[in-house]
């Protein structure tokens, strides 16, 4: 199931929330179990198992890795089973198709693919999971000894299928004990609002001209409707993805959890370091944790330090999807980052914002071209296209998608700057009252929208499917 | 905060609430009880029906998906919401809503660039049809509104340039072929009423345009325009650009017939729907009772269907039309010349035409489709079944 669906928002969300609600607190958590359980096999009916036996393996690894405390080496090998089995789980549905096709043309093999379709949430539950253990066996963490307890956390379905990358730790105490109150439940509709609306009303919106874009002849377009193309891919991908996580956040909330937060205006970064401490904040810190520092960080000379940076950031691209564009796309911010490294990221401190900010955005938006194209050769030609390649610098076409979607695009540049947040933090501290009944108002304004874009859903993709 | 404020904010947050689940419940309630309809005449399509539930519909998915389609088709105030999408997409400036733009006063279909190895598959069996029989073959590719009024969007999405287009098929047919141009006859006169604003067929005005232009090629002498005694049918008519843009801001059109002076004369219209089954018969290209309803186009000659006879009663030869549903108001203006008239449509034959018609009745075939259509077809290969 998908947040931004009529099935979910009128049927399974007010039913789920009224019963938790009611709900004493010793049975919440089998209920988000069995919730969590529905919620993800109404998309897949079959891989639910999968999750399910996942989640079993880490939980008796965590169990033993608490019982043998003082004998370090079991403790590693029991590590190493969790690790390797959600790691196995990846690198068979997620990565054997680009695995096999690679070897079959490095060596001239045939090998078949057995093209697994990938399940949903396995990048996001994987990770989540393997958060665990490792923590369990750095010690940083308490064991989990009630399983329905633990398997609530994999599985509850506000971050199942598409994050935030919720770490154990995270959430451990709220597992074990967490309040419900108005109060919450009422802020996590206005974040969860604030998400639906980004992704309904924005990213769906724009989305429409890539996929006008992406369907033509990048061998003919003009650079101005290659721009206009890979900015609204740009928008889209923003406001889907934040606007999916403000959403899990907002109904963890609800249910009483704090998850922590994913996006912060990130296309207001100004150098490629800032980018990704903005951007799915989560798995940056997942990969920093469980990858750089594991590796050595930056304690172990420069060269390290820069063999590191490449190899997490390679890492995180594929994390993306299994193909070389992805690859691809984490090595070039690893170069970048390194760069900055280097010294560049001083200079860029003392450019002026404006130009730091734009070098920034530029490199962003040059890299969803990598991202999103369905080939390295695509990517090639439509960045060729994108700097003139073509002979052609604007066109009717471009005209046309401009001026069709001005106002979309200008609502998109303005909620991706931070003017709005700013102005409602200031009518906070000043008129507290006032700001909540325009909240309220606006809510309503959402809902009433977004429920006339649901019922005619022509079009209501969902990205992070293929994570 | 003051505690008066603390306690207004609690009030506020609980509203909140109530408006949050409220909203839900109460649409999710109604859309559980209302009564369900199966055709939503006013988008012209049939509404999804429950979907059972069973281990083999859960594990394919086939169930949680058509439940989702089944619960946007049925949902409560389902038309309202509708209009409300389309209202927000004309208010953010948005041009074109599913496949359709909107214009000042009227709404034109975006045709994109054809598959031109169909478009010659087409052409062939066309050439094919006219070597295969005795008969003279005249072909006629009408444009559509949209080529003549898009100049009228500001910055215009490309579009298929339907005068290239139809040179491009009539270079392709044989010289044997008599090709109509109606092109001029149309552009001519695009500041008339000669296509519908919400709907994708021309008016009886348009067709009656082509008619007298394609007189002399066909051999017979037109009347004019003043002989006819009009009858504004329906003033009501919403077309199949409203049922996909439910916009609004375009009047309704007007659907004129185009009767003889002295009465239209007595026919026999048979229509068959399936082969071997009787067809339906009738005395009139007019069929009424389609005024009453949404599609009321269908009043020329009723719905598609694979085969339609007209005898007209009057004096001359025998016309064969494969066609498209643009023939069905232009053969109002063919039947004072023609004692038989006999339309296919390719779309819903699926066996060879020799089958059906003995061809050796007629003494003329006219091919009549519009530049859309005709770009997207692919059963008029079908031409070549034996």
């Amino acid at each position: 199931m998908v947040f931004s669906s009529l099935v979910f928002l009128f049927y399974f969300l007010p039913i789920t929330m009224l019963i938790y609600f009611v709900l004493p607190d010793k049975f919440r958590n089998i209920f988000i179990l069995l919730t969590g359980l529905f919620f993800y096999a109404w998309g897949e009916p079959k891989y639910v198992v999968i999750m399910l036996i996942s989640t079993a393996i880490d939980y008796t690894a965590g169990l033993l890795i608490n019982k043998f405390n003082d004998k370090r080496n079991i403790q590693t090998v029991f590590l190493l089973v969790s690790v390797i089995m959600n790691l196995s789980l990846l690198g068979v549905f997620k990565y054997s198709s680009f695995i096999i096709t690679t070897i079959n043309s490095l060596f001239g093999l045939n090998i078949t693919d057995p093209q697994l379709p990938l399940p949903i949430g396995i990048s996001f539950y994987t990770f989540q999971s393997m958060s665990y253990t490792i923590d369990l066996y750095m010690k940083k963490i308490k064991v989990q000894k009630n399983f329905f307890s633990f398997a609530a956390y994999v599985t509850l379905f506000p971050q199942i299928v598409a994050g935030p990358i919720v770490r154990y730790e995270d959430v451990a105490r709220e597992i074990d004990c967490r309040t419900i109150s108005i109060s919450k439940v009422s802020e996590g509709i206005g974040k969860f609002l604030k998400g639906l609306a980004k992704k309904v009303l924005l990213a769906n919106n724009i989305g429409l001209v890539w996929t006008q874009v992406k369907a033509m002849d990048y061998g003919e377009i003009s650079a101005a409707t290659a721009w206009i193309g890979i900015l609204a891919f740009t928008f889209q991908i923003y406001f889907d993805f934040s606007g999916y996580s403000d959403m899990a956040i907002g109904l963890g909330k609800m249910l009483g959890f704090n998850f922590p937060i994913n996006f912060d205006h990130p296309y207001l970064s100004r150098s490629i370091s800032e980018f990704w401490r903005r951007w799915h904040i989560t798995l940056g810190s997942w990969f920093r944790e469980y990858v750089y520092i594991p590796l050595g960080g930056n304690r172990k000379g420069f060269a390290r330090t820069i063999i590191n940076l490449l190899i997490v950031w390679s890492l995180t691209g594929l994390w993306h999807g299994s193909s070389w564009n992805f690859m691809l796309w984490g090595f070039y911010f690893g170069v970048l980052i390194v760069i900055e490294r280097l010294g560049w990221g001083k200079i860029l401190e003392k450019l002026p914002k404006a130009v730091s900010m734009l070098y920034t955005f530029i490199l962003v938006v040059l890299g969803w071209v990598l991202f999103d194209t369905n080939t390295l050769t695509d990517a090639w030609h439509f960045i060729g296209a994108m700097f003139g390649a073509n002979g052609i610098l604007g066109d009717s076409t471009a005209l046309y998608l401009l001026a069709s979607n001005a106002v979309i695009f200008a609502l998109c540049i303005f909620a991706s700057t931070d003017i709005f947040t700013k102005f409602t933090d200031k009518l906070q501290q000043q008129k507290p009252m006032q700001l909540k009944i325009a909240a309220i108002a606006a809510q309503l304004i959402i809902l009433v929208n977004c429920t006339a874009y649901l019922v005619d859903a022509s079009y209501n993709p969902f990205l992070y499917f293929r994570f | 905060m003051k505690k008066s404020d603390k306690k207004g904010s609690h009030i506020i947050e609980i509203i909140s609430c109530i408006i949050f689940f409220g909203f839900f419940i109460i649409f999710a309630l109604i859309t559980i009880f209302k009564p369900k309809e199966k055709f939503s005449e006013l988008e012209n399509k049939s509404l999804e029906r429950k979907p059972k539930l069973s281990a083999k519909t859960w594990f394919d998915r086939t169930y949680t998906d058509k439940l989702e389609k089944y619960v946007a088709d049925h949902f409560s105030g389902r038309v309202g919401w509708l209009d409300l999408k389309s209202g927000i997409e004309t208010a953010v400036g948005k041009k074109e809503i599913g496949g359709i733009y909107v214009l000042k006063d009227r709404l034109i279909e975006k045709v994109g660039e054809p598959d031109y190895s169909d478009v010659d598959k087409s052409i062939e069996a066309i050439n094919e049809f006219s070597k295969e029989n005795d008969f003279p073959v005249y072909m006629m590719l009408v444009p559509t509104s949209a080529e003549f009024y898009k100049d009228e969007l500001a910055y215009f999405y490309p579009e298929l340039d339907q005068r290239r287009f139809i040179d491009y098929v009539y270079s392709g047919l044989d010289d044997n072929i008599s090709k109509i141009d109606v092109y001029d006859a149309l552009s001519s006169h695009k500041n008339d009423y000669v296509y519908y604003r919400t709907d994708h067929h021309w008016t009886s005005l348009g067709a009656y345009y082509a008619y007298a232009a394609a007189g002399e090629k066909m051999g017979y002498v037109p009347h004019e325009l003043s002989y006819y005694d009009v009858e504004h049918a329906s003033d009501s008519f919403k077309g199949t650009f409203y049922s996909k843009t439910l916009n609004t801001s375009v009047k309704d059109d007007t659907m004129d017939y185009y009767h003889d002076p002295d009465g239209d004369k007595p026919m026999t219209v048979e229509v068959t729907q399936v082969f071997g089954s009787d067809p339906e018969v009738s005395d009139s290209i007019y069929y009424r009772d389609y005024l009453d309803v949404k599609d009321k186009y269908a009043s020329f000659l009723g719905t598609n269907a694979p085969i339609v006879t007209i005898r007209t009663g009057n004096e001359g030869g025998k016309l064969l039309i494969i066609k498209d549903s643009y023939a069905h108001c232009y053969s109002q203006f063919l039947t004072d010349h023609y004692s038989e008239i006999t339309l296919i449509d390719m779309r819903y034959i699926q066996i060879s035409y020799k089958k059906i018609i003995d061809v050796s009745d007629y003494d003329d075939a006219l091919v009549l489709y519009n530049v859309s259509s005709f770009a997207g077809d692919t059963d008029l290969k079908k031409l070549l079944y034996s």
